[in-house]
């Protein structure tokens, strides 16, 4: 029987274990890349340049991460993407929630234009406003500082999170808004004690996007800062390549590092990530 | 065409009985319903026989055929959901026509066959709708039109017009009634919560409870003759009431402070649960009253009346009453509907 | 009471309209202003030329390569993710032991930057010890060593799959997500009605995902837009400009060359071929919107 059932119970058939196989293939093929750097960052210079980066290594060798660990410049990298990736996270998820919220509960003449307006934003590609940001923080003179790329993350992140928290405030019911303003609350109180304390979900499937795009980003540092001492860990990496050429174990340890917090974030807000996807983003 | 048998059905989730050694004979033609409270397994009954889930154990026949572990598409049968389930992406004409393009008929026939039924259940001029542009009633109808397409021998329906608003379900269950009647010799199962719905429409009723048949048999019978308390309750509207009571050795049944001789004799003895309906009581004139009570409230229906009182007690009437609330009022009992249920 | 509502919507929308009008619309504006300007990124003094550097796109000969480029790149790119996606997440939906890690393994790679993944696949890519060599070595029996990156003909290819292994597992979750919001009873329709597995899928379980695929494809344009990273990383455009895109075209002309008033023209033409992206996309999703609500 084909059924509702067995649409999600499965008994072990020779559909069943082809499937499993496919299954597994396409994961270890999937794996694979991953693992190569975890082997490569474990194993000494040496034993790679001996062309045996993709074997698994006879003892584990942590000299790699020592390295990485010990280097001041990696602390420094790591110090001014957090200091960009939280701030810019917590202000665009904020503008984001005022925006939606009066989408979402106060709407007006024309905002259904308005909020097009903004979310088309999403879809341009950074390049096309590349110029104009250089010369006007170049003008006030912030180039080769961070303020620049929080800025810019800032403002880029508002139309991803107007629309999620539109859509998320949408779903909430306008009776609850209404008993809270019978109840003698003001707007901001109904958005700060009825609104986003509901709202939790979607806000972490914002933390999470917005965290590890802006953790993760090259393009925005690459262009406002210069010296080495404001670069972040992505530009990190590729600079610190010069220094490690051939230290390829180096290089994959300082990849896995650098790669930590936005898995960890994702580990953390997984459920809640997976389950607001389903609520925010289908109903484009 | 054909007749549904089902012998010792059991089916559990887990370790969770939820079917438990039902066996009923549907014969060809005949309208059957399950009614129950929700959740006592009407609708996992209509999945069995439908084959939509598998029998934990117990047989199942259709026309004779035992089709207990054959596709659900390999069984005859068409179903219509409680929320119709009709697909967004197809017109109406799709919906219909679904089954017959999947077994790549002709395109012609299908159409010329969609246009049939759907002229049958007066949607013709809906063909190129899509679902979301139709109301609940013409959902229905669609849906009703994707079934009949099929030929199938048996029919089942999961609680087909409790989305619908009340005026609205009146209507499509005299149109039920009607399709059954056209459609001559197929057999109808039919899952319901609502009493009336039952009363209506069916050739014979099963109730159901906690996952076992109360009682079986046609509207009247389950009405005049209930086998006991649950069956008397669920059957009716507004509900029988219950009494404490007793019958003695002479057959009398003592209640509310009364004793009564019933028409038919009782072989019961000893304390039991009586039961009169609401519409077995009236109010007295002076001097025949089998008891007083004090009354509660009123609720004026219109057509009838609907006397509460503390006993707790309610009484059914045809007519408007002058008396008020609060008021104690002879009450007499129809001697030939007290229904007596042993502990 | 429509008195205070006025006084709340102004209040909470003044902070995110400014900083978006700021950062990101006015931006947009000036772009098309120094488009029309030979302004080269730090003198301060700078000329009006009027249409020049557009007629400039006419003759530059990397402009055509890179449009070229870049529609190979977006095609691929969003082709290759969603379809793979969709079919991960039809495998995995169902009831089947350790699915959850299988979803995670498919979906890590979302969570690694794209210097990260460049690096990764530079690797895999590496002409002397990389991976996919050292397996095309193993079962041809003779030493192979193609340089994936390095020869146009295979850099811009490399640098897609290598992109597709990382945005796959995006598609794959938001599909994931619309199997579930498929209501049950439809596909009990079909075990009645006696569709073919391959029926249910093409006939409803595929059209009744659309909704997801419009956003899987909308993440897509917007990912593959934004597509400079990877490309950067791995072959920065080269070899001999095979694999350069709009963005890296633009980027190099630039802020490698200094010709902030042509990179802004051809950020120009990549902002038209966004506009017309978005303008299809609102428009199927209005369209879809009426069938699917
Ligand atoms: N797939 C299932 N898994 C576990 N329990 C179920 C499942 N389907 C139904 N049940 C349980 O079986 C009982 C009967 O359900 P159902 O047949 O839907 O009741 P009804 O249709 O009479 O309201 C309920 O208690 C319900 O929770
Ligand atoms: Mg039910």
């Amino acid at each position: 029987m084909r059924s509702m059932a067995d649409r999600r119970k499965l008994h072990l058939t020779p559909w069943t274990a082809a499937l499993i196989a496919i299954l597994v293939m396409l994961a270890v093929l999937f794996l694979m890349p991953t693992i190569g750097v975890l082997l490569s960052s474990i194993k000494t210079t040496r034993d790679i340049a001996l062309g045996d980066l993709w074997s698994i290594p006879g003892q584990l060798f942590l000299g790699n991460y020592a390295e990485v660990l010990s280097n001041p410049a990696v602390h420094r990298y790591f110090v001014n993407t957090l200091i960009v990736t939280v701030p810019a996270t917590t202000a665009s998820i904020g503008l984001g929630v005022l925006a939606g919220y009066v989408f979402a509960k106060l709407p007006f003449r024309g905002a259904g234009i308005l909020f097009l307006a903004i979310v088309a934003g999403m879809f341009f590609p950074p390049q096309v406003i590349l110029v104009p940001l250089f010369r006007l923080f170049n003008g006030i003179g912030l180039i080769d500082t961070l303020w620049p790329i929080f800025l810019v993350h800032t403002a880029l992140g508002i139309p991803i999170c107007t629309l999620l928290m539109r859509n998320f405030f949408a779903t909430v019911p306008n009776a609850l808004r209404e008993a809270a303003i019978l109840e003698g609350a003001s707007e901001w109180q109904v958005l700060t004690r009825v609104a986003i304390p509901l709202g939790l979900p979607a806000l972490a499937v914002l933390a999470t996007l917005q965290f590890t795009w802006i953790w993760n980003d090259f393009l925005w540092p690459l262009i406002f800062t210069q010296s080495d001492e404001k670069r972040t860990i992505m530009i990190g990496i590729v600079n610190l390549k010069g220094q490690y050429t051939v230290a390829w174990g180096v290089q994959g340890a300082l990849s896995l590092i650098a790669s930590l917090p936005t898995l960890v974030i994702f580990l953390f807000f997984q459920r809640y990530f997976i389950k607001g996807m389903t609520m925010g983003a289908v109903k484009g | 065409m054909a007749r549904v048998t089902l012998e010792n059905i059991r089916k559990s989730f887990g370790n969770v009985e939820v079917i438990r050694d039902v066996s009923l004979d549907i014969d060809r033609g005949e309208f059957m319903v399950f009614v129950g409270p929700s959740g006592c397994g009407k609708s996992t009954m209509l999945r069995l026989i439908s084959g939509l889930e598998d029998v934990t154990g117990g047989t199942i026949r259709i026309g004779g055929r035992d089709v207990t572990g054959v596709a659900p598409s390999r069984r005859r049968l068409a179903m219509v959901f409680q929320s119709y389930a009709l697909f967004p992406h197809l017109d109406v004409a799709g919906n219909i026509g679904f089954g017959l393009s999947l077994a790549r008929t002709p395109a012609g026939e299908i159409e010329r066959r969609v246009r049939d039924v759907a002229e049958r259940l007066g949607i013709a001029d809906l063909l190129t709708r899509m679902p979301r542009q139709l109301s609940g009633g013409e959902r229905q109808r669609v849906a009703i039109g994707r079934a009949i397409i099929r030929d199938p021998e048996v029919f089942l329906f999961d609680e087909p017009l409790s989305n619908l608003d009340a005026a609205l379900r009146v209507r499509m269950r005299l149109e039920i009634a009607r399709l059954h009647k056209a459609l001559d010799g197929v057999t109808m199962i039919y899952v319901t919560h609502d009493q009336t719905e039952a009363m209506t429409l069916a050739d014979r009723i099963a109730v159901i409870n906690q996952g076992r048949i109360e009682q079986v048999g046609s509207p009247m019978e389950l009405y005049h003759h209930p086998a006991n308390t649950f069956v008397a309750g669920f059957i009716g509207a507004p509900a029988m009431n219950f009494l404490d009571g007793n019958v003695d050795d002479t057959g009398a049944v003592t209640f509310a402070g009364t004793t009564i001789m019933p028409a038919q004799p009782v072989s019961h003895r000893g304390s039991a649960t009586i039961g009169v309906r609401p519409e077995s009581l009236r109010l007295a004139s002076t001097g025949e009253a089998d008891f007083v009570a004090r009354l509660d409230h009123i609720e004026p229906l219109g057509a009838e009346t609907l006397l509460h009182f503390d006993t707790p007690l309610t009484v059914r009437l045809n007519e408007e009453v002058p008396a008020s609330e609060g008021d104690t009022l002879g009450l007499v009992v129809d001697r030939t509907r007290i229904h007596v249920f042993p502990p | 009471m429509e008195r205070e509502n006025r006084f709340w919507r102004v209040v909470l929308l003044f902070l995110p309209l400014s900083v978006f009008a700021v950062f990101v619309v006015w931006p947009l504006f000036s772009s098309f202003w120094y488009s029309f300007t030979d302004w080269n990124g730090f003198d301060p003094n700078y000329a009006f030329v009027g249409l020049d550097n557009y007629a400039r796109i006419w003759t530059d000969r990397l402009f055509f390569g890179a449009i070229i480029n870049t529609a190979l790149w977006m095609a691929a790119a969003i082709l290759l993710p969603t379809l793979l996606g969709l079919a991960l997440a039809l495998l995995l939906d169902r009831q089947l032991r350790g699915a959850r890690i299988f979803k995670t393994i498919f979906y890590l790679p979302i969570c690694l930057s794209a210097i990260v993944v460049g690096q990764i696949w530079t690797w895999i890519y590496q002409p002397d010890w990389g991976l996919l060599n050292a397996i095309i070595s193993f079962v041809a029996g003779e030493p192979f060593t193609h340089a994936w990156l390095a020869r146009p003909g295979s850099a811009l290819w490399s640098v897609i799959v290598a992109w597709s292994w990382q945005q796959t597992g995006l598609s794959m979750v938001i599909y994931l997500a619309g199997l579930t919001a498929i209501p049950s009873d439809l596909l009990e329709v079909c075990d009645i009605e006696g569709a073919s597995p391959w029926q249910r899928i093409r006939r409803v379980v595929v059209p009744l995902l659309i909704p997801s695929t419009i956003v899987v494809i909308a993440l897509s344009v917007i990912n593959s837009l934004k597509g400079f990273d990877i490309l950067y990383i791995m072959t920065g455009g080269g070899p001999f400009h095979s694999s350069d895109t709009l963005a890296m075209h633009m980027y190099n002309e630039s802020f490698k060359k200094y010709l902030m008033g042509y990179g802004s023209a051809i950020s120009v033409v990549l902002f038209l071929i966004a506009l017309v992206i978005i303008g299809f996309y609102f428009r199927q999703l209005k369209r879809i919107d009426e069938i699917y609500g």
